[in-house]
């Protein structure tokens, strides 16, 4: 049957493009959580998290997969240092200020790296590249499996790490209420900035996932999905890590079901049209709650 | 007489000079011309930040505006003196309508739908109807003047300026008003606004319906100016310009499109004679972020003490 191994096809491809989506997006919904800040330059991270990985396995002649962990700790670094220089100034200072300020981060961003190492569209290769896993009449390159494997494990760590541990409390406590966690004794400040560098690091797994998977990624790379990114939290309700997820998947799938009706370059504008629809019939997400 | 307007005359002044400056060059002209325009342009999306909406998409207006006056310029044979104005309509139409799907909406939320509004419009106009729109090449315009025209850069500097001036005492004139203490009374507060009476839906589409017009009145000048238009009008740095100009000059000012357009754009093309290419981008971006978080009235607040 073949509409149905092209429907299967559709489907693996949206989940692959969700998994993505799902790390990127939970990233941002746990820094707006916390800090209650929309950093539009999320994306950046994303493509620097490209750049990164792609650096060190150029450099380290590592496998791929193993230099996933070292770029989201180089960016996550990178993100504690965006968060005390660029956002804690403008903090409590109005929404407007931190749409502005994220703009002048991407300008710096996406430039910097071109500024550095050229705009040119680049890959790189894993090697198992040419690998594929059969299934129900389609075959499943192997890198998608192991990236959608590796999406999975990278979400359960950090289940485990915000219900488990310490500063995963505290996180969740200044999320919850900021003065209240501050009563008793956590350094939200602190907090903010921790919780920005995983929302980096998480954003640095989206990107490192999505070069290894053997996209195409140049300076501007970073844009698009994190507008997407953004609607996805509309979608699941700001802050709502599930809700980041499960919108990230439905994303995925409908956005590659949408490009292949429709043909593909109407995949953004469908991405944009579901967010306006979503925002004008349910401005608080699906999961959201009411709020204002 | 106030120094503050000792200072507009002298703005206005320097305004009427500044062609002796670029003298025979036409890239300097266009430079100059290009600045008029962005002036005008920046005043749109000031205005509607005016009002508390800050739009990230318009460059979907800008751009209508123009294919609507190249349009009508071409197909009706009318002299595109007269078709910016109705083109310019047609983005106040837009913007009706993205103002009306957008009156619930605050901050990220607004910021959001008028970029994706922008991205699908510039997909539209990329993909469909290529027979009308031109597809990537797009399609050209009317010249304001004849290309063999002597001084007409010199000409279409001026005209530009007259309807510079002409936004600048339009937005004056909206900020002294009713319509300007409403919109300023929804930008502070708009639970409050609505319990003093303001009727906030209203304004808001107000707001919407004049800075979309103007902006699209600025996409047909730059039209006209560049004698063709393709979907690149739609591209993001269109959308951005406008919010880098006016908070370099000063947020909901009415001087900060003025100032923060021509100070920008003083920098912009002197890092490009200096040969760079990516790192003015870097430099404009760290100047956003350093105006936001040390000078967020903008540079316009220098003058502050003169009033």
């Amino acid at each position: 049957m073949p509409e149905l191994s092209i429907a299967l096809q559709v489907l693996f491809w949206g989940i692959y493009a969700g998994c993505i989506y799902m790390l990127l997006a939970t990233g941002l919904t746990l820094i707006f959580g916390v800090m209650k800040v929309v950093n539009f330059a999320h994306g950046e991270f994303l493509m620097l998290g490209c750049y990164a990985t792609f650096w060190i396995v150029v450099l380290l002649g590592i496998n791929p997969y193993l230099a996933i962990l070292p770029a989201m700790l180089i960016l996550g670094l990178l993100g504690i240092a965006v968060e005390r220089l660029a956002f804690r100034p403008i903090m409590g200072t109005g929404k407007l200020n931190e749409i502005f300020v994220s703009l002048g981060l991407i300008y710096i961003l996406q430039n910097g790296v071109a500024f550095l190492w050229g705009d040119d569209f680049r890959s790189m290769h894993s090697p198992y590249a040419a690998k594929t896993i059969p299934l129900g009449g389609i075959n499943l390159p192997l890198d998608y499996v192991i990236l959608v494997g590796f999406t999975a494990l990278i979400l359960i760590a950090l289940h485990l790490f915000l219900k488990k541990t310490r500063l995963g409390r505290a996180m969740r406590a200044t999320s919850q209420n900021r003065k209240a966690a501050q009563l008793m004794g956590i350094n939200v400040e602190r907090i903010d900035m921790l919780c920005f560098g995983l929302g980096v690091a998480l954003a640095a797994a989206a990107g490192a996932l999505w070069a290894i998977s053997g996209q195409l990624f140049n300076p501007y790379t970073g844009s698009l999905p994190a507008i997407k990114a953004f609607a996805i939290i509309i979608l699941g309700g700001l802050g709502s890590i599930p809700g980041a997820i499960v919108g990230g998947l439905i994303y995925g799938i409908a956005e590659n079901a949408g490009g292949y009706l429709f043909g593909n370059h109407w995949k953004d504008a469908i991405s944009f049209l579901i967010l306006i629809a979503v925002l004008v019939v349910r401005p608080h997400g699906i999961f959201g709650e009411g709020e204002e | 007489m106030k120094r503050a307007h000792l200072l507009w005359a002298a703005a206005l002044l320097a305004g009427l000079l500044l062609p002796l400056v670029a003298g025979d060059s036409p890239y300097l002209m266009k430079v100059l011309i290009i600045m008029v325009i962005f002036i005008i342009y920046t005043h749109s999306w000031n205005l509607l930040t005016y009002s508390g909406q800050a739009s990230l998409g318009h460059a979907a207006f800008f751009g209508i505006g123009g294919y609507a006056s190249a349009l009508l310029a071409s197909r009706l044979e009318l002299s595109p003196f007269i078709t910016i104005f109705i083109g310019a309509g047609f983005a106040a139409l837009a913007g009706l309508l993205v103002g009306a799907i957008c009156v619930r909406l605050r901050e990220w939320f607004l910021a959001m739908v008028t970029f994706g509004f922008s991205i699908i419009i510039g997909t539209i106009f990329l993909n469909q109807f290529t027979d009308i729109f031109g597809g990537v090449d797009g399609i050209p315009a009317r010249r304001f003047f004849s290309a063999t025209l002597e001084h007409r850069y010199l000409y279409e500097y001026y005209f530009m300026l007259l309807l510079a001036i002409a936004t600048t005492l339009l937005v004056y004139w909206i900020m002294r008003s009713r319509l300007g203490v409403a919109f300023a009374a929804i930008r502070e507060n708009e639970l409050e606004a609505k319990v003093l009476g303001v009727d906030v839906v209203r304004y808001k589409l107000v707001a919407f319906l004049i800075s979309t017009y103007i902006a699209g009145l600025a996409g047909a000048l730059q039209t006209h100016s560049f004698a063709y238009i393709t979907p690149e009008i739609y591209s993001v740095h269109n959308s951005f310009w406008p919010v880098i100009y006016a908070i370099a000059g000063g947020l909901a000012t009415l001087e900060g499109p003025i100032v923060g357009t021509v100070v920008v754009t003083l920098i912009w093309e002197g890092l490009k004679n200096l040969g760079l290419s990516f790192e003015r981008f870097v430099i404009i971006g760290a100047l956003l972020v350093a105006m936001v978080i040390f000078k967020p009235r903008g540079l316009a607040s220098i003058f502050d003490r003169w009033r």
